[in-house]
């Protein structure tokens, strides 16, 4: 079933297509005019069938609600050939970031690895745990054996800042 | 040439080989180093969460960058490029976001500098340092290797935040490489994305993207892969094997970092520019690099 069709009976939300517009920074997608370009090009159309020209369309239309709660905004790769190309400046990527923005913000279900990304923040710093690498020849390395400077630590500001900008809308 | 690094988490947590040949080489070619004290995130996948957020840590870098008293920032990572750049953009465009970003910042004893210049491995080895110079310090010249490009995504667009290499053609990292020695060829998936982003949400997806490129460039018969980013890095070279079996495809690439390349031309033992963590099969590749 495509996106469209399960917008059938969706209610318009004005609202909620105002806030899309003001995380926006003035990115204009009323501009949208449906060429497809985005679609044609982009890196997910093909395997997990994200079409943006039709997100543009349905935030025109307000039909942000059931978007937001759709898995199809989490299948951006975030190439960014739609930026590249889009003729209207109207950004399908800031679009879908824009809408994800807004389901974390509605605490409807995020993928778990963005929420685990934003904690290791918050505790180290790094969105990334240090690993250790097995070489071919099966050795195992991590930076102290490569002779790699220690990570260094956040100063103690940072945790209170970082949840202040968090809480930011 | 002074510079700040800024390496970022995928480098500093697992692409070691791409960091110890960027620590290698620059030195060679007169650049010094000097790395942010802190360790930090450039926001990227806040980005997702909080896009306020993700401008403050990318802001945050530049403030960070600031206090080595340098104008130039080394950003290593296409993605962690990207991030800082729009971080950088909104703060000379939006006025409102700036002066909230400046007072948090504040809070935190950090200050931003609208001078710092921001740099990604390519375009400091291309534009800056210059091919003239490469190839004057080149020691081994790579002669007779074919090898495909990969510059990712990041890099490149889009365009009017103003990108490292031309969007739609890029010629930058080609240049570089045929500076050492050793040919490059056109190929169609040559702008394809790796997927590394929907490894957070849609992992198999992601490894199909990447090692259906990996197939298609081995039906080149080329010798090897080159990239630029830690992250195709790591779905080129450390999730090759994980990516041919969702396609179901025999893949055996060779695949390293330009600076990989640029250290062995230069002359550099194998094992400190870290050709011994590739997970690819690099040594197909090495018994060609002429000694």
């Amino acid at each position: 079933m495509s996106l469209v069709d399960s917008m059938s009976m969706a209610k318009p939300n004005p609202q909620a297509r105002e806030r899309i517009l003001v995380k926006l920074h003035g990115r204009e997608l009323l501009n949208c005019f449906q060429c497809m370009k985005c679609t044609s090009g982009c890196t997910a159309l093909k395997l997990l069938e994200l079409k943006p020209h039709e997100i543009e369309k349905l935030v025109n239309l307000s039909l942000v609600d059931e978007l937001a709660s759709s898995d199809i905004i989490w299948t951006c790769a975030t190439c960014l050939k739609c930026v590249q190309r889009c003729p209207q400046k109207a950004s399908p990527y800031h679009v879908i970031m824009a809408l994800r923005n807004l389901t974390v913000e509605r605490e409807v279900k995020v993928p778990e690895a963005y929420m685990k990304a934003v904690s290791l923040v918050l505790e180290s710093g790094l969105a990334e745990a240090a690993q250790k690498i097995t070489t071919r020849t099966m050795q195992i390395c991590d930076r102290e054996s490569l002779k790699l400077p220690k990570i260094g630590t956040p100063r103690e500001s940072f945790q209170a800042v970082f949840l202040k900008t968090l809480e930011e809308k | 040439m002074k510079l700040a690094a800024f390496w970022g988490c995928r480098i500093l947590t697992s692409q070691y080989a791409y960091e110890m040949s960027v620590r290698e080489v620059l030195p060679k070619l007169g650049v010094e180093l000097v790395d942010l004290r802190e360790a930090l995130c450039c926001g990227d996948p806040v980005k997702s969460v909080n896009d306020f957020a993700a401008n403050y840590l990318g802001a945050r870098v530049l403030a960070l960058a600031n206090l080595t008293g340098l104008c130039d920032v080394l950003v290593p990572c296409n993605r962690c490029h990207f991030v800082i750049s729009e971080a950088k953009h909104l703060l000379e465009t939006d006025v409102r976001a700036r002066a909230k970003i400046e007072d948090l910042l504040k809070e935190e004893n950090l200050g931003y500098n609208p001078n710092i210049r921001l740099w990604h491995t390519i375009d400091l080895l291309h534009d800056c340092i210059g091919l003239s110079r490469i190839r004057r310090t080149v020691a081994r010249p790579l002669k007779g290797l074919k090898l495909a490009v990969h510059y990712g995504c990041q890099i490149l667009r889009y365009s009017s935040l103003g990108r490292v290499d031309d969007a739609e053609n890029p010629r930058k990292l080609d240049e570089l490489i045929k500076t050492l020695g050793a040919e490059t060829l056109d190929y169609a998936e040559r702008l394809d994305c790796c997927g590394s982003a929907l490894m957070y949400s849609h992992a198999d997806s992601a490894l199909s993207l990447a090692s259906s490129k990996l197939k298609a460039i081995q039906a080149l018969n080329v010798d090897g892969l080159v990239v630029s980013c830690p992250d195709c890095g790591y779905m080129f070279d450390a999730k090759q094997k994980d990516g041919a079996s969702v396609i179901g495809a025999k893949l055996s690439l060779p695949v390293l970092y330009y600076t990989q390349l640029l250290g062995l031309a230069l002359g550099i033992a194998q094992d400190k520019l870290g050709l011994h963590l590739n997970q690819s099969p690099i040594d197909q590749f090495l018994a060609k690099v002429p000694v």
